[in-house]
């Protein structure tokens, strides 16, 4: 979107859903409102993007509201525990649609470092996420890159094809991989776990 | 310090049984049989000038049996020392009197040892959780916890089928997907 066809090819329709488009696009990109959901010590990390010394007023997304009915970007940055999680995926059906999502820092991507009972792995399992953004915490300016590439996403989506019923469905869902165990890709093996865990009895108790 | 302060104790404990523990770290330690409990931190609060509990947590010596080690840690402001008591528990259901009428203070670490290890103590009057949910049905700093959680969703997921149900909703997810990665 955003380029102008010539007429000739897309006739007259056409050259105007695409004028319409590129036009709501650019309002959208250009003024997104965060939600700032900061759960643990990467919300201190978010609060120094928005701060003067990184100034995301540059990006026009720096009108940080903290109720989600006035937001259409969600931030979730920290650890995501279960018991929050209720309270996370309530927000964001508060927020009213378009909605985007940015995963900061490792914990929100995919649970980082806590491998544990009270930690939801990773929030794309409840929402569905836009943008992660890697590192623990990520400097501001990677969550500014993460804005930049969000902007470039919002630049290629069609609010009219979604109006008329014809643009990608609107995807309400995370990943769906809630019902896994954590961490399920790392093989693990019955050494690194506590002499007392049942599986490490149970390996003990076969390898005899 | 130390010796005066074992002087104390045993003054103020005259005539209960308890045993005097040797710890790493030369605090004076001691420990009680669990019907004792009551009767001795009553005396030590008053007689023995405690006057704040400083902690309540517990051990989990897992294949031994008694399994739980209860243990208290009391401060003398008045005195400037401190004291540490414990106590032996059984393995299934683990329970001992309750020191919140002594000190009010301790109702939040004896909510919290029971949520995380399962111990009950007699007298408490508030008897829920202090972190993890209320119908969470787990104690997980137990040894025989996986640190993994036993399926860590399932509380959220009981309550996203609820909401979507009330919202008219498809029930979809999350255990009808197939999982994507
Ligand atoms: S990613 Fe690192 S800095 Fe961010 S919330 Fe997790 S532990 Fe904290």
């Amino acid at each position: 979107m955003g380029t102008l066809n010539p007429v000739e090819e897309t006739g007259q329709s056409g050259f105007f859903a695409t004028r319409a488009d590129f036009l709501v696009n650019w309002g959208r990109k250009n003024s997104l409102w965060p939600m700032p959901l900061g759960l643990s010590c990467c919300g201190i990390e978010l609060m120094a993007m928005i701060g003067p010394k990184f100034d995301l007023a540059r990006f026009g997304a720096e009108a940080a509201r903290f109720t989600p009915r006035q937001c259409d970007l969600l931030i979730v940055a920290g650890t995501l525990t279960w018991k929050m999680a209720q309270a996370c995926r309530q927000i964001y059906d508060q927020m009213p649609d378009p909605k985007w999502v940015i995963a900061m820092g490792v914990c929100s991507s995919s649970g980082g470092m806590y491998d544990s009972y009270a930690v939801c792995q990773g929030v794309d399992s409840i929402l569905p996420v836009d943008v992660y953004v890697p590192g623990c915490p990520p400097r501001p300016d990677a969550v500014i890159d993460a804005i930049l590439k969000l902007q470039k996403k919002i630049a290629r989506e069609s609010p009219t094809g979604r109006l008329a019923g014809t643009g990608e469905a609107i995807v309400d869902e995370g990943t769906g991989v809630l019902h896994m165990p954590p961490n399920r890709a790392v093989e693990r093996s019955t050494l690194d776990l506590h002499p007392h865990d049942p599986r490490a009895r149970r390996a003990a108790r076969e390898s005899k | 310090m130390s010796a005066t302060t074992l002087e104390r104790v045993r003054r103020a404990l005259a005539g209960l049984e308890f045993e005097e523990l040797a710890a790493r770290d030369g605090m004076p330690t001691l420990g009680l049989a669990p019907e004792d409990v009551h009767a001795a931190m009553e005396r030590l609060a008053h007689a023995g000038r405690f006057s704040t509990c400083i902690l309540v947590t517990a051990v989990d010596h897992l294949p031994d049996e008694p399994r739980f080690e209860v243990v208290w840690q009391l401060l003398s402001v008045a005195e400037n020392d401190r004291v540490r008591v414990k106590c032996r528990l059984p393995g299934d259901e683990p329970r001992v009197a309750s020191v919140s009428d002594l000190w009010p203070g301790a109702r939040f670490s004896e909510r919290e040892c029971w949520d995380m290890f399962g111990i009950r103590f007699d007298g408490l009057a508030d008897h829920r959780r202090l972190l993890m949910p209320e119908e969470y049905g787990h104690h997980p700093l137990r040894k025989d916890f996986p640190h993994q959680g036993i399926d860590p969703g399932r509380l959220y997921r009981e309550w996203d089928r609820a909401r979507r149900a009330q919202q008219g909703f498809p029930a979809q997810h999350p255990d009808e997907l197939q999982p994507q990665r």
